[in-house]
């Protein structure tokens, strides 16, 4: 290939992609309980509602009775209890099925909202007919809220509240304002003071009533936070075992690095033997597979090396990151260090401008990141070439690193892919066979994990340039 | 002359480094587990401690090792310790920053396998307060 002056380089940017911000999409408060949980808390409704029709229709029965309810002074019920219930017990049956048939979140959300709105419209019968301000039966509206609270996000709760005061508001307004509906009590016409029922008799309904509604509401509260402890441990034991898993995983590594590297030792070290003569005099044809085969043998083991560093970091997640304050000043020295015997083979020179910036991460992670852009600088140079690293704050305060050789360069179609896995350009490949071609794609995993912008220019025949611009130092964290 | 002892269970590649380390004119020693190593090392003390760090019982055995020489026994607290070891020293996944820590686990070195016999003759050179041409 020709190099040619003329042509300006070809430029293509990594953008980071953040684990962080994809999490943080849905509102905790507007998040819907997961499906099981959904499907269980129909049923249990559903199962709540036959004691609400067996009170009901206890009423009911009671109230055929005439001489029980003339005992206590009250008004015959009629057959408004037995309506009720057999209203109840239909809907109650449909929810059931629906619950067990159309079990998608939306739909059992749907079922849901089906079961409170047609609960609100019976519960403003039930309050009209015992007796909309003459008892504080009102109050059942409360179970209704609390479970919407529950259920449902902050907004659709409101609703729910506002459904529950637009019904007892028309109730009470039908009754005693429009008098569209004549006035009704379960005692005896309580507003005309000369048919009132007896006083005890108003006094130990309220009195019952009350009880009976703080036993619900103690019921409905401590049903739920049963459930929120139980999810909260369950939540502990997933997050054990996940924590386990992990430590599982870097054991696995740790042997598998082992298993792998360990054979490759030994073959190494005994091919040393041959080619450096300690088991006397062999062959230069000999000599030269003794070579090829310590040659393939260092290759392997970092492909080795890259293949679980790739792995490792493909595992990892942000909230396992130590947030470790590491200055550039020595890292980048280090990380020169380390490909430093490969660059005075080849004659390459580095010539560094490095200012002390601070980076927050882990320090292993940031030396994969520069030691496998360094390598490829020094090993894409042309011989007796020059590899610069600068660092420096950018203009908002934000670390930038820079790494430029003047090697073979990347042709500008192929800029996309390089940081593929095991993704070469046929120019790579001819400069150099050893590389795995993970190098790159270490590179993006690290810079995703971190936020780090990549900006690439590169002409062919002349040189590459990594542009690293990290995201800017939170001094809070 | 110094007298090494290696600790490895990979025989064919403690073997190779006593060969290595004899031709250098060391007396060398191959313990292929823990247990004997240190049997050996109280019996006679070593001038310097070639410790692998995975066995097969124990994957942290050579680290436990050196822990115990350096904190637990008074006779091999001054011996220096090589970890040569096919985990890598620069990225060392799986290893907690505990287990790398220099007051945690005070080895006087690392080196990685597949080590070069010039970088490793170096080493134990320097280790041993000898001078080495090699580089």
């Amino acid at each position: 290939m020709t190099a040619d002056k003329n042509i300006s380089p070809a430029s293509y940017e990594l953008s980071p992609v953040r684990e962080l911000t994809i999490k943080t999409e849905a509102k905790g408060s507007e998040r819907p309980f997961s499906e099981s949980l959904l499907v269980h808390n129909v049923s249990w409704f559903c199962q709540f509602r036959w004691l609400v029709i067996v009170t009901l229709a206890g009423y009911g029965i009671v109230g055929l009775f005439g001489g029980i309810v003339d005992y206590f002074g009250m008004r015959p019920p009629g057959v408004w209890p037995f309506v009720t219930s057999a209203v109840l017990v239909l809907s109650n049956l449909a929810f059931l099925y629906l619950a067990r048939t159309r079990t998608a979140p939306a739909q059992i959300m749907t079922n849901l909202w089906g079961q409170i709105t047609v609960d609100l419209v019976i519960l403003t019968g039930v309050v009209y007919f015992v007796g909309s301000l003459e008892t504080n039966i009102a109050f059942t509206y409360l179970f209704h809220i609390v479970l919407s609270c529950v259920f449902f996000s902050g907004r659709q709760s409101l609703i729910v509240t506002l459904m529950a005061i637009g019904m007892f508001a028309a109730c009470t307004m039908a009754e005693y304002v429009l008098k569209i509906l004549p006035s009704m009590s379960i005692f005896a016409n309580s507003l005309r003071p000369e048919y009132a029922s007896p006083v005890l008799t108003m006094l130990a309904f309220d009195f019952f009533l009350t009880i009976g509604i703080w036993l619900v509401v103690w019921y409905l509260a401590s049903h739920l936070s049963t459930m929120v402890r139980r999810r909260d441990f369950e939540l502990a034991e997933t997050n054990r075992r996940l924590v386990a898993a992990y430590e599982e995983r870097s054991r696995h590594m740790l042997t598998t690095t082992h298993q792998l590297k360990a054979p490759f030792a030994a073959i190494y070290s005994n091919a040393q033997l041959l080619l450096q003569g300690y088991c006397g005099e062999i062959s230069a044809e000999a000599l030269e597979v003794v070579e090829r085969i310590l040659l393939r043998c260092r290759r392997l083991t970092a492909e080795i090396q890259e293949m679980l560093q790739l792995a490792n970091l493909s595992s990892t997640s942000m909230e396992s990151l130590p947030g470790t304050r590491i200055l550039t000043t020595e890292l980048l020295e280090w990380c020169i260090s380390q490909v430093e015997s490969v660059a005075q083979e080849r004659g390459i020179v580095f010539k560094t401008d490095i200012r002390p910036v601070t980076l927050v991460g882990a320090e292993d992670h940031f030396k994969m990141l520069f030691v496998n852009l360094l390598s490829n600088a020094v090993i894409y140079s042309q011989r007796n070439g020059q590899v610069s690293i600068s660092c420096k704050q950018g203009p908002n305060l934000e670390p930038v690193v820079v790494i430029e050789d003047n090697g073979i360069g990347i042709p500008a179609d192929k800029l996309p892919r390089i940081f593929e896995e095991h993704y070469r350009t046929k120019e790579a490949v001819q400069h150099n066979k050893e590389s795995s071609g993970l190098g790159l794609a270490i590179v993006k995993h690290v810079a995703e994990m971190y936020g780090i912008r990549i900006r690439v220019e590169s002409r062919p025949g002349f040189g590459t340039k990594f542009e690293l611009i990290f995201p800017v130092l939170d001094e809070s964290s | 002359m110094a007298y090494i002892l290696i600790v490895d269970d990979d025989e064919d590649f403690a073997q190779t480094t006593a060969t290595v380390l004899r031709n250098e004119g060391h007396d060398v020693q191959i313990e292929l587990d823990t247990e004997s190593a240190v049997q050996s090392m109280k019996n006679k003390t070593p001038d310097l401690a070639v410790l692998d760090v995975m066995f097969p019982e124990d994957i942290s055995a050579g680290f436990e090792l050196a822990r115990f020489m350096r904190h637990e026994s008074e006779q091999l607290k001054t011996i220096p310790i090589l970890m040569l070891t096919a985990i890598n020293t620069k990225f060392p996944l799986g290893f907690g920053p505990k287990d790398i820590d220099d007051d945690w686990l005070p080895v006087t070195d690392f080196l990685e396998k597949p080590v070069d016999f010039d970088v490793l003759v170096n080493k134990v050179s320097k280790l041993l307060g000898q001078e080495s041409n090699a580089d």
